[in-house]
């Protein structure tokens, strides 16, 4: 096995030449997922999900190892089959084995596409795969950790995010470190003709949002979703809203009437909406591309619910989680489990009303796996939460409860949601930063919380999420020697 | 301070007390008059301070005696002059047969080569100066009429000599030999023109009135230098004369007007150049300050003049600007303008003598006028005259420029200004005495607020607290409040409802003053028992307070550096109060008994982002408030995001508004998580521009309640727990703002008033803000210490991107925000 570790000058195996290539693969890997035929230029298809795979281009070419000549790069279409909806699961089948070193480009689709079907869903076979529901038949049937036979829908709604995998990583235990890198982060164009070479997402003013209940203008308890469009080249690195309605009853096709946004997916009438354009006007939302959902399965439950964040990832909802970021996370079980979704196009500290723009998009991460006895004397011995190094920064992630199922117990899904604080979030942050100083830098107590006080910034993540997060952001020019 | 010297008669035994008395009298060319030596009790004493150019500032106070001026035959410089103000008591003058008594508040000028005789009262206080090189004070007592030169102190200049006169005395024991200088020359100012126009009737020499006349220009073109349109014919208007009479007075005087503008005009942009005070200006802008339209001509004509450049002379000026500017030699106008002499001869020169005298003379007043702090000078132009132009101020940091631990509508205001005047306001870290040594010694304003002996401390009142200290016995006002504060400052347009933006325009380190640390900058950070994380530490012993100094560097790029830390041991302060926590601010640390572990943080190099923890207007109520917990009106808002190039912004309560600045910082982390900064000594140049209420309808800032920060690529609104916790917490607040605090309120307050902004600002509806808030605004966690928490939250400019971008230019109050 080959580790590609990266560097400073390192592109990730993509350059300019072959990243056409990589894009063009891509595409005709999603127009031709159902089939299993072939790809060109040495792509192999990985049995039915549509997964392929080929050598990384121009990487380690010298070095020879069992599986060939360096590290291979998979692709993962979202498609029906290759996401789980609404929840972290360690028993569920991976979609692909990698080892570490290996890429993978994976795409993800936000859960809020059917706000509206005609720009996010229609024309795009991978959406279309996930989204589909009839009278008969949903393409996923499964959303969230709760009861197959809830009356609102299979799974409950107990977790809402569509997650593209699990990834399982060859040789991963409990105890390691898995670190995962964003190379890159692109929009995904919309299927439909109508809206080529444009991408949308979806803001949703929701009951779960911290202003609800706290509003001026009437009805006051209301939800509001507001459709955004980004610039599918990438190209115009802002968003610009395109129209907002209110949220009405919507009926599901199994006949399921959601007065509120409580269950995922449901397609929305637009004909029983009123669409109010020339909203937000003149305004320009910076993009911030990343994935509001990444991380590994927890070992406490079976399957858990994808809303809360905790010790393994998931729904962290930072928007600093973007290209050329790296996660480190705890593997709490055989293979890790790695799985990503809820693409957000961009998010304001604290996901204020609930939602980011949810805009599907598609990453290219590498996996490196860092073995437990190689961890002792490094900065990522004993690390227990997930950790996240940016070009400039090293950020740390405290929740109210850092490790929710095993400190709320039996009923912990639920208690999460009325048990979380701002200040207890901020409480987790200061031991994390305090542990992350004393241990990685060899600081002494004294000396990490002075430190704190005068240059760690201390954000809210968000307080939507059940589990409320506080981010505490070191520098890393701050060490020079280590830089 | 170099050159003080303090004699009291309780310290000297009956018998020697008269010979001791003597020798400070000698000093001020003075001796014992009458027939017998007087009998001193033990209430005498004089405090004696020396300028850098030797003269004398002496305070005396005593009993009874009589004193006359010195024999004749002493050899004399014959430009000494003495001033004798009453503070307290009576004296009577005798001079050339006449009689005159003086009370408090009376100034005489005596001229030691003459004969006069003093009779002091009982238990008088005067204020005595011994002004050398006084040639030009000099020729005016002589050439007045006979008799006393007494100035007449109820009104106009004279009053204003008689307030510096008594400020001195308050603050002998506080100025340096460099102030005193500064101040001397201010005085002489100040005394000639009380003096002129008290003598100008007398006048009837023809020489004498050009004279008169020539200085008067000389004032008139001062009050103008900064105007680039001044030109020979606006000031003949002004001053009533012809243009042709001024041209013969400048050519009697060896020069030209516009030569005499030009040289002027250098000088001062000389010693702009060489203040450190203006680092942060422009060549370009100090040139265009005083009146150069064109910096490229301003370079040339500044070359030529000082045969150096405008940036060589900055980077390298010479070693003492008044010095170099006195002795003018090699430089002065008065050498390298026209020789007229080489025509007229001797008898020409002669003639011209006065006049370049006058010349010269004003030069070096003007000049050391405008190097004295403008709060002392406080011959301010009436608004009217002001042509738009903002004044400049200094106000430095003094026991008698701050307050300490409260604000409160009621303090008297240091500096008045008006609506965009700027203002270099020097502030001082609470923490400072953490390291006296580096952070006071030598420092003669911090040395001032700091001043804390067994039987007096200069600052008293520190905290809101009760003076006698009945609750916890802490001390004055016992720390309840801890921000060394100075102002306040009153803005004269400012009424309650307008709105008053502080912008900052610069921000500067103050360097230490101790021998071994001169230049260098520290700041101290103090993990207290208010931190975050007191009560959460993981090794022994557990409930520690720890003190880390910081040196802050300026290369390659601005960082702090830790130098060492110690942990708090008890202290006991000089009035024998211990303090086993930090609970009362600037206790001295003695140094003997902490431990300094050096070497700590050794690899970290900490970002600078220099700011004012504490930026505030008077608050409306009546009460002494609190300095800690921030609320509607500002204040310990610890945001470092209120550094160089933001505009904060602010709801005014009070008349003229009452603007103080303190609890600098050299850097802080969002949350403010110990309990303090990087707490460093700053000094900051403010703007000050007020909004009027009626120029801002329809916007925002019309019905501003809280604090607002403008950034130069942001907008920072401001959540607190209690938005105004003393209306929402009534009578009991002070005490319950800091137990009733949580994140939560102050991310719900942040919440409402970011979306209050966006809908009156922005014109966005409740649903369009929400949604903006969710996926564009950042919300952070400015502190979890300061009793009232805050949240603030943060919206980039860049989000409206048809938004004017840069505020509206303002220059006078009658100013509306953006357009």
């Amino acid at each position: 096995m080959t580790n590609h570790i990266c560097n400073a000058s390192c592109n990730h195996g993509i350059t300019a030449e072959n990243e056409s290539d990589i894009r063009e693969e891509f595409d005709t890997a999603r127009r031709s997922f159902l089939k299993t035929a072939l790809m060109g230029s040495g792509a192999v298809s990985l049995g039915a999900m549509g997964v392929t795979m080929s050598p990384m281009a121009g990487a380690a070419t010298s070095s020879a190892g069992a599986s060939g000549s360096g590290p291979m790069h998979y692709f993962i279409p979202a498609t029906a089959e290759t996401v789980l909806w609404g929840h972290f699961s360690k028993i569920a089948k991976a979609v692909v084995e990698v080892e570490s070193g290996d890429f993978v480009t994976i795409e993800t689709l936000t859960h809020h596409a059917n706000d509206d079907a005609d720009r996010m869903v229609k024309g795009d076979p991978g959406a279309e795969s996930v989204f589909f529901w009839d009278n008969n038949r949903k393409g996923v049937d499964r959303r969230g950790a709760g009861p197959m036979d809830a009356e609102i829908g299979a799974g409950a709604g107990a977790g809402v995010h569509i997650c593209t995998g699990p990834v399982r990583i060859k040789g991963a235990e409990p105890g390691d470190v898995l670190e995962v890198r964003i190379a890159d982060v692109f929009p995904r164009p919309s299927g439909n003709p109508d809206f080529k070479g444009k991408t949308f997402g979806s803001n949703a003013a929701a009951w779960w949002g911290f202003h609800y209940g706290d509003m001026l203008t009437e009805p006051k308890k209301r939800e509001v979703i507001t459709i955004f469009e980004v610039d599918a080249t990438g190209e115009r690195n802002w968003a610009k809203a395109v129209y907002n309605f209110r949220w009405t009853p919507q009926k599901d096709p199994f006949g399921v009437v959601h007065s509120t946004i409580d269950y995922p997916g449901v397609p929305v009438d637009h004909s029983t909406i009123s669409r109010n354009n020339d909203v937000l006007k003149d305004i320009r939302i910076p993009i911030r591309p990343h994935f509001g959902t990444i991380g590994v399965a927890p070992a406490e439950a079976d399957i858990v619910d994808s809303i809360p964040p905790s010790y393994t990832g998931g729904n962290i909802d930072n928007w600093r989680i973007g290209k050329g970021a790296k996660l480190f996370f705890p593997v709490a079980v055989d293979g890790a489990n790695f799985s990503v979704g809820d693409p957000h196009a961009s998010q304001g500290d604290s996901e204020l009303c609930g939602t980011a723009i949810e805009c599907s998009l598609t990453g290219v991460f590498q996996f490196i796996l860092h073995k437990k006895a190689d961890l002792p004397d490094t900065p990522l011995a004993e690390l227990n939460y997930p950790l996240l190094e940016t070009q400039d920064d090293w950020v740390l992630h405290g929740f109210s409860y850092a490790n929710y199922l095993a400190e709320l117990g039996a009923g912990a899904q639920q208690e999460i949601y009325s048990q979380s604080s701002v200040d207890k979030a901020l409480r987790d942050a200061y031991h994390k930063m305090r542990h992350f100083l004393m241990n990685t830098q060899k600081l002494s107590e004294d000396e990490a919380i002075a430190l704190m006080s005068v240059a760690v910034d201390f954000g809210i993540t968000q307080v939507v999420d059940g589990n409320w997060g506080v981010h505490a952001i070191l520098k890393k020019s701050m060490f020079p020697a280590r830089a | 301070m170099t050159g003080m010297y303090r004699l009291s008669t309780r310290d000297i035994p009956p018998g020697l007390r008269e010979p001791n008395w003597a020798d400070v009298l000698a000093k001020l060319e003075l001796r014992y008059g009458g027939n017998s030596i007087p009998v001193l009790d033990e209430t005498a004493g004089a405090t004696v301070s020396c300028s850098t150019r030797q003269s004398l500032f002496v305070r005396l106070n005593g009993n009874s005696q009589t004193l006359c001026s010195q024999p004749r035959d002493r050899i004399r410089s014959g430009s000494t002059m003495l001033v004798l103000t009453v503070l307290e008591g009576t004296m009577q003058v005798l001079e050339h047969g006449v009689s005159e008594q003086l009370g408090r508040g009376g100034i005489i000028l005596l001229n030691p080569d003459q004969d006069w005789q003093l009779l002091l009262s009982d238990n008088f206080r005067a204020m005595a100066i011994r002004l050398e090189s006084t040639g030009f004070l000099l020729r005016l007592v002589r050439s007045g009429r006979a008799g006393t030169n007494r100035i007449h102190t109820d009104h106009g200049v004279g009053a204003l000599c008689l307030d510096l006169i008594h400020s001195i005395a308050g603050q002998l024991e506080n100025l340096g030999a460099q102030e005193l200088t500064v101040i001397e020359t201010n005085l002489s100012e100040m005394l000639i023109t009380a003096l002129s126009r008290e003598t100008v009737a007398d006048v009837d020499d023809n020489t004498n009135v050009q004279l008169l006349h020539l200085r008067r220009l000389c004032g008139a073109i001062d009050g103008r230098l900064g105007d680039p349109d001044l030109n020979i014919d606006q000031i003949a208007e002004q001053e009533g004369l012809s243009t042709r009479y001024l041209q013969k007075l400048f050519r009697n005087s060896g020069t030209t007007f516009s030569e005499y503008v030009k040289h002027r005009r250098v000088q001062h942009c000389c010693l702009d150049l060489v203040n450190p005070a203006l680092d942060g200006f422009s060549i370009a802008e100090i040139c265009f300050r005083w009146g150069f339209n064109d910096a490229g001509n301003f370079s040339r004509v500044f070359s030529q003049i000082m045969k150096v450049s405008p940036r060589a002379y900055r980077a390298s000026p010479p070693p003492d600007p008044r010095q170099h500017l006195h002795r003018g030699q090699p430089h002065s106008w008065l050498h390298t303008g026209p020789h007229p002499e080489s025509a007229g001869g001797n008898h020409l020169h002669k003639r011209q003598q006065p006049f370049r005298d006058l010349l010269h003379d004003h030069t070096r007043y003007a000049l050391s006028l405008h190097l004295a702090p403008k709060r002392i000078a406080t011959t301010h132009r009436k608004p009217s005259e002001r042509q738009n132009r903002p004044e400049h101020y200094y106000l430095p940091a003094s026991d008698r420029t701050v307050h300490w631990g409260y604000f409160s509508r009621d303090i008297s205001p240091v500096l008045t200004i008006c609506s965009g005047d700027i203002v270099t306001v020097e502030t001082l870290s609470q923490h400072a005495s953490d390291d006296w040594e580096r952070m006071i010694a030598g420092d003669p304003g911090a040395e001032a607020v700091f001043h804390w002996t067994a039987d007096r401390k200069n600052v008293d009142r520190r905290g809101a607290g009760p003076m006698d200290a009945s609750v916890c016995g802490r001390g004055a006002g016992e720390g309840f409040g801890v921000h060394i504060c100075t102002g306040p400052i009153y803005i004269r347009d400012a009424e309650p409802g307008d709105v008053l933006e502080v912008r900052i325009l610069d921000i500067q380190s103050r360097p230490s003053c101790h021998a071994d640390h001169e230049g260098r900058c520290f700041g101290s950070n103090a993990a207290t028992w208010w931190g975050f994380h007191y009560h959460d530490m993981l090794t022994e012993p557990k409930k520690r307070e720890v003190v880390t100094i910081y040196e802050v560097h300026q290369r390659p790029a601005p960082h702090a550096r830790a130098v060492y830390n110690f942990r708090w041991t008890p202290q006991t302060d000089p009035f024998g109060v211990r303090h086993e926590t930090i609970d009362y601010p600037g206790v001295p640390v003695d140094h003997d008994t902490v431990h300094k572990n050096y070497g700590v943080l050794q690899k970290a190099r900490i970002p600078v982002r220099p700011h004012f923890g504490v930026l505030a207007v008077a608050p409306r109520e009546g009460t002494t408030v609190d300095s800690i917990p921030p609320s509607y009106f500002g204040g310990n808002l610890d945001n470092w995001r209120a550094g160089k190039g933001s505009s904060l912004f602010l709801p005014v309560s009070v008349k003229g508004a009452l603007f103080s600045v303190g609890d600098p910082h050299a850097s802080q982390g969002d949350s403010e998580l110990c309990g303090t900064a990087i707490e460093c000594s700053l000094t900051g140049v403010f703007q000050l521009v007020v909004h009027k209420r009626t120029a801002l309808q329809g916007r925002f800032l019309e019905n501003l309640s809280h604090p607002f920060l403008e950034t130069p690529e942001e907008w920072v609104i401001q959540g607190l727990s209690f938005a105004d916790y003393q209306a929402e917490l009534g009578a009991k607040a002070q005490t319950q703002v800091y137990k009733d605090s949580s994140m939560e309120s102050a991310m719900r307050d942040a919440f409402r008033k970011t979306r209050h902004y966006l809908m009156t600002e922005h014109q966005l509806t409740e649903d369009e803000a929400i949604s903006l808030m969710s996926v564009a605004v950042d919300f952070g966690i400015t502190q979890v210490v300061d009793g009232n928490i805050g949240v603030h939250a943060v919206i980039r400019k860049s989000v409206f991107p048809d938004w004017p971008s840069a505020p509206p230019e303002t220059t006078s109050g009658q100013q509306s925000g953006k357009p």
